[in-house]
């Protein structure tokens, strides 16, 4: 005999899907940002301290260490490992990203983001302020959403979503 | 009857509770290997690019080091490639900076190519606004021109552009490209002897009104660089060269 204590409700189903999109989404654009920025690090460097926000020292850490936390943050994201936390983990990341475009755009520098590469100054009126805060929302959407339903498909995530799981008993 | 019932319970209880307990540690162990995960990776990513930005100078490009020593003049740019050429092409550019990098990919061998058949000079503001490393390499690279192998070390800055150009790193990139790293260029290096110059060419940069690098002119005129192909760039060299 066996009884479950807890069930899945009815919902779940399409939630679960649209979890499953979010989760792809935003695990391939953290792994492709982070990819092309990796390839070449003295671009991310500079990129970093076009924003003018952190002293030089730190600007080489951030430039050296960010693309790897973004790749680290995809792959978690591609293959579904505790989705929850690494979801609030990437909220967090895109939060300061929309913060450092908003300072960049707030101080009047002409910069580019240097989202996926490249970066560093462009000439005034070259920017896109608003269009690169818009996909980082969009992006923050989807992590949000994973926060708060992240039970997907096709993971290797066992863990996050206990309260929806229907376990058996002995 | 009941008192079986009961048990029953009261067990199921107990499963459950265990259940929960497993689950939790099972949930802590996850955490806990996936920030070591992401700590070691980024860890591991920081010392990679350090190792990577400051190991020696790898590529060397092939270029006819053969342009005869230039004098260095505050304010005016290197002139590399011969004096008789009827095409100046002026290039300004940080060699810390990426979108130069790419330019140089994309547009260097075709520059290359004008300066080496005569069609074309081109006069370099190498700019330093980035970090330290944009204000060594400028420093170096008028040494290396005074010293009489600025076109080949100017290749070699762009196709290591990775690095963060300590002295050594310099000093290490003039054997490489075929220049002789005499005592009097490492002094040069090392003492940052054309600090003044550096500083002299942004001012002009500025003066100039440029607003970004890369800035290119052909003949005094700029060239728009977000449409241009390498073939249409050696049309524009062609084009200047008859008027």
């Amino acid at each position: 005999m066996s009884a479950p204590i807890a069930t899945t409700p009815r919902l779940a189903g399409l939630a679960s899907w649209i979890s499953t999109a979010a989760r792809l989404v935003l695990g391939a654009v953290f792994l492709i940002a982070g990819g092309l920025k990796v390839i070449d690090p003295q671009s991310s460097v500079a990129a970093v301290r076009a924003y003018r926000l952190l002293p030089s020292s730190l600007a080489n850490v951030v430039g050296w260490g960010l693309p790897f936390a973004e790749i680290a943050l995809g792959l978690l994201l591609l293959t579904g490992i505790a989705t929850r936390v690494v979801a609030a983990a990437s909220a967090i990341l895109l939060v300061i990203f929309i913060a450092a475009v908003a300072s960049a755009a707030a101080r009047g520098l002409s910069i580019d983001c240097g989202c996926f590469g490249g970066g560093g100054d462009v000439a005034p009126g070259q920017t896109a302020y608003g269009l690169e805060i818009l996909r980082d929302i969009g992006l923050l959407l989807l992590a949000v959403w994973l926060v708060w339903k992240p039970r997907s498909r096709f993971t290797l995530d066992r863990f996050s979503s206990a309260q929806y799981e229907t376990r058996e008993l002995p | 009857m009941s008192s079986t019932k009961n048990l029953n319970a009261r067990e199921r209880a107990r499963l459950a509770a265990d259940q929960a307990a497993a689950r939790k540690r099972d949930q802590r162990i996850l955490l806990s290997v996936v920030a070591a995960f992401v700590v070691v990776v980024v860890a591991g990513g920081i010392l990679f690019q350090g190792w990577r930005t400051s190991r020696s100078p790898s590529a060397t490009p092939s270029a006819s080091a053969s342009a005869s020593p230039v004098a260095i003049t505050n304010g005016r740019p290197i002139p590399l490639g011969s004096a008789a050429a009827p095409v100046t092409i002026t290039l300004y550019e940080d060699f810390h900076c990426p979108h130069c990098g790419q330019f140089e990919e994309q547009f260097g061998p075709t520059i290359t190519q004008a300066q080496e058949s005569g069609a074309a000079r081109v006069e370099l503001y190498p700019m330093s606004f980035i970090d330290e490393g944009s204000v060594t390499a400028a420093n170096a690279m008028a040494c290396a021109a005074e010293a009489g192998f600025g076109q080949a070390y100017y290749l070699g800055l762009f196709a290591n552009q990775n690095l963060q150009w300590s002295d050594p790193q310099l000093i290490e990139l003039a054997s490489k490209v075929g220049g002789s790293p005499s005592e009097t260029f490492k002094t040069c290096v090392n003492r940052r002897a054309h600090a003044d110059w550096v500083t002299s060419i942004n001012a002009a940069a500025d003066t100039n009104g440029v607003q970004q690098t890369p800035t290119m002119l052909i003949n005094g005129k700029e060239v728009d660089i977000a449409t241009l192909t390498p073939d249409s760039l050696k049309a524009m060299i062609t084009d200047a060269a008859q008027k």
